[in-house]
């Protein structure tokens, strides 16, 4: 799956680029993120993503690299997990871009993804729908974040 | 091989109730088990036991209650073919139900099942949206109905909630003066594209009422009002000849999904080309004609 | 009957090609490898395993279910007909019997469960016309034949069936 957006937040880049690194903040951020762990600082992160489809449910934990960082620019990661139970492998690449105007931000989002597996054969359009989902409400909630 | 599970079989509503609360997530609820046991054999869900709804009296009756056709959860596929019942009422319901997948699965799947698992690729969800579908929905707590539209909210996501059992679907059978066609397409065990269309004429030969539905395209099937309002007060011949600019008009406003059967566009495209088919049809029908209709692929009901 | 101390094992009692059988199966045994491992009857294939290739076709109370996904639970008290109970000892069924003179049979697999679902149908339908045979046999795959010579042969044997005493 691949989902585009660009979210206006009215919030200048440095005070969004901090926003990225704050890990409890960004767990709620993200929608099925339920824990996440900094390992190294704005390299290394664990978390755990959960989600649900009908009556099937995702639980996988995920190891997440940063891979580009600029300062107050641009952030790309991937992160790569499994989950045992329905035999999923899922891996994301997601990548940030800021760009100040006015002293507010506009946020583009990038993200790839593929799950590998029973379930990605079987939910291949329901993935792509709710990577969507999920991106917009990711956007929706980091722009609420980063404006409070 | 299915992963071990027990097997409850209640013979009461009662009963499930109490099993569902006794076992919650670790419990499904079976009737036919075409979709449960592949979910489980694919080991993408996992219970520790299935409660068999099938011993509950009356949850498999086919009845008339005053104009409304009441369908039993647990009624096969098979059973609402063959019910003289449905054919009188609704023939239509009674001709898909000989349509769905194979021979096999409409000896053992259940209407409720269909219903309750909400594959997206679903000929009973799409039709029955165009005959008012009420699905009942019970639990200790009581009974409540749910309009099909409310009742589907995505790829196999419904309303019922973990203690409600699917009992019963209803259908409003069209009025007397009705046409009605359902197509199916695809080349694959579940349907790619499924069009149900209906259109009421009135004594003067033009469209009282038109009822479209489009499934299986996108994450569930949907009806098109506005589409219908713009069929209302044509004639047939009006119909028949404005049959691409509707069915173009359908395909703007269809949501579909990129999967295995096809890209979105391909299935927008074919929702264009299969709402016109089915224009053509209902409006050859309605006048007293049986077209010759067929299309690669395609089932026409 | 459930054991109700442990509902994950059942006894169950089947008739199967006309012989009663008694059989302990745990709830979660498919009739597939009760009829293939249990008691010996190969005859059903598993294929596909997700009930679309119809290769697993066995007859319940005379209907046609995919045997690789129903629960052997589900057949006690019930016929269950296999292709071994077509024909007896050394007689063919008529159905055979066309299978081999129209040239329906390739490679094989399929075969089985092409007999049995047609033999449903034929117990309905003595004398089915092609149409209703190809509605009736659709979810019976083949990679072989081409379905004519399977459609062919069902019909005469239908027709045949007419002029039999």
């Amino acid at each position: 799956m691949h989902v585009t957006r660009e979210v206006a937040v009215a919030a200048a880049p440095p005070a969004l680029w901090a926003l990225l690194w704050d890990v409890p903040r960004m767990v709620e951020c993200v929608p099925g993120c339920v824990e996440a762990r900094e390992i190294e600082a704005h390299r290394r992160y664990v978390a755990r993503m959960q989600q649900k489809v009908g009556p099937i449910s995702l639980s996988a934990p995920l190891e997440v690299h940063v891979v580009e960082m600029e300062p107050e620019r641009r952030l790309a990661l991937e992160a790569r997990g499994r989950d045992p139970v329905v035999g999923a492998e899922i891996t994301l690449r997601v990548a940030l871009g800021i760009e100040g105007r006015d002293g507010a931000s506009l946020l583009r989002i990038d993200a790839e993804g593929r799950v590998l597996g029973k379930l990605g054969a079987l939910g291949h359009g329901v993935i792509q729908k709710k990577a969507e989902e999920a991106v917009d409400e990711f956007g929706a909630r980091l722009r609420r974040a980063a404006e409070a | 091989m299915l992963p071990p599970f027990a097997l409850y079989r209640p013979s009461s509503l009662a009963e499930v109730a109490d099993l569902l609360a006794a076992h919650r997530r670790d419990a499904a609820l079976y009737a036919g088990g075409t979709e449960l046991l592949l979910l489980l054999k694919e080991g993408l869900l996992r219970v520790q036991c299935l409660v068999d709804v099938k011993r509950v009296p009356g949850l498999a009756e086919i009845a008339a209650e005053g104009e409304v056709l009441r369908i039993g959860a647990t009624a096969r596929h098979r059973t609402v073919e063959r019910s003289a019942l449905v054919r009188a009422r609704c023939p239509l319901v009674a001709d898909v139900a000989r349509h769905v997948a194979n021979v096999r699965v409409r000896n053992v799947g259940t209407v409720g099942g269909n219903l309750a698992f909400a594959d997206p690729h679903s000929d009973l969800a799409t039709l029955y949206l165009t005959l008012d579908g009420m699905v009942r929905l019970w639990s200790r707590a009581g009974e409540r109905d749910v309009a099909l539209e409310e009742f589907l909210r995505g790829p196999y996501e419904t309303a019922r909630e973990e203690d409600e059992v699917l009992t019963a679907v209803r259908v409003r059978p069209w009025p007397a003066g009705t046409a009605g066609v359902y197509l199916k397409f695809g080349l694959y065990e579940r349907p790619t594209l499924g069009v149900a269309l209906a259109v009421s004429v009135d004594a003067r030969g033009r469209v009282a009422a038109a009822r479209l539905a489009v499934g299986c395209v996108g994450p569930r099937p949907r009806r098109f009002p506005a589409v219908e309002a713009e069929a209302r007060g044509q004639t047939l011949g009006e119909l028949a000849a404005d049959a691409e600019r509707l069915a173009r008009a359908a395909a703007e406003g269809v949501d579909t999904t990129s999967d295995t059967h096809g890209s979105a566009d391909y299935k927008r495209d074919m929702t264009r080309v299969f709402v016109r088919r089915a224009l053509r049809i209902v409006a050859a029908r309605a006048g007293g004609q049986e077209p010759h209709a067929r299309y690669p692929h395609t089932i026409v009901v | 009957m459930p054991d109700t101390r442990t509902p994950s094992s059942f006894s169950i009692t089947l008739s199967v090609n006309g012989r009663a059988v008694a059989l302990d199966v745990p709830a979660h045994a498919l009739l597939l490898d009760v009829l293939r491992d249990r008691l010996g009857l190969k005859g059903a294939k598993r294929s596909c395993d997700v009930q679309v290739c119809g290769a697993c076709t066995v007859l319940v109370a005379g209907a046609p279910v995919s045997a690789c996904t129903y629960l052997a639970v589900e057949a006690d008290g019930l016929d269950v007909l296999t292709v071994e109970g077509l024909g007896s000892g050394e007689r063919l069924d008529p159905l055979q019997e066309a299978f081999i003179e129209h040239g329906a049979v390739q490679c094989g697999f399929c075969t089985s469960g092409m007999l049995v679902a047609a033999k449903a149908l034929l117990a309905e339908e003595p004398a089915p016309a092609p149409e209703r045979v190809v509605h009736h046999l659709r979810g019976n795959l083949c990679r072989c034949t081409g379905y004519r010579k399977v459609v062919e042969a069902v019909v005469a044997c239908g027709r045949a069936s007419g002029e039999r005493p």
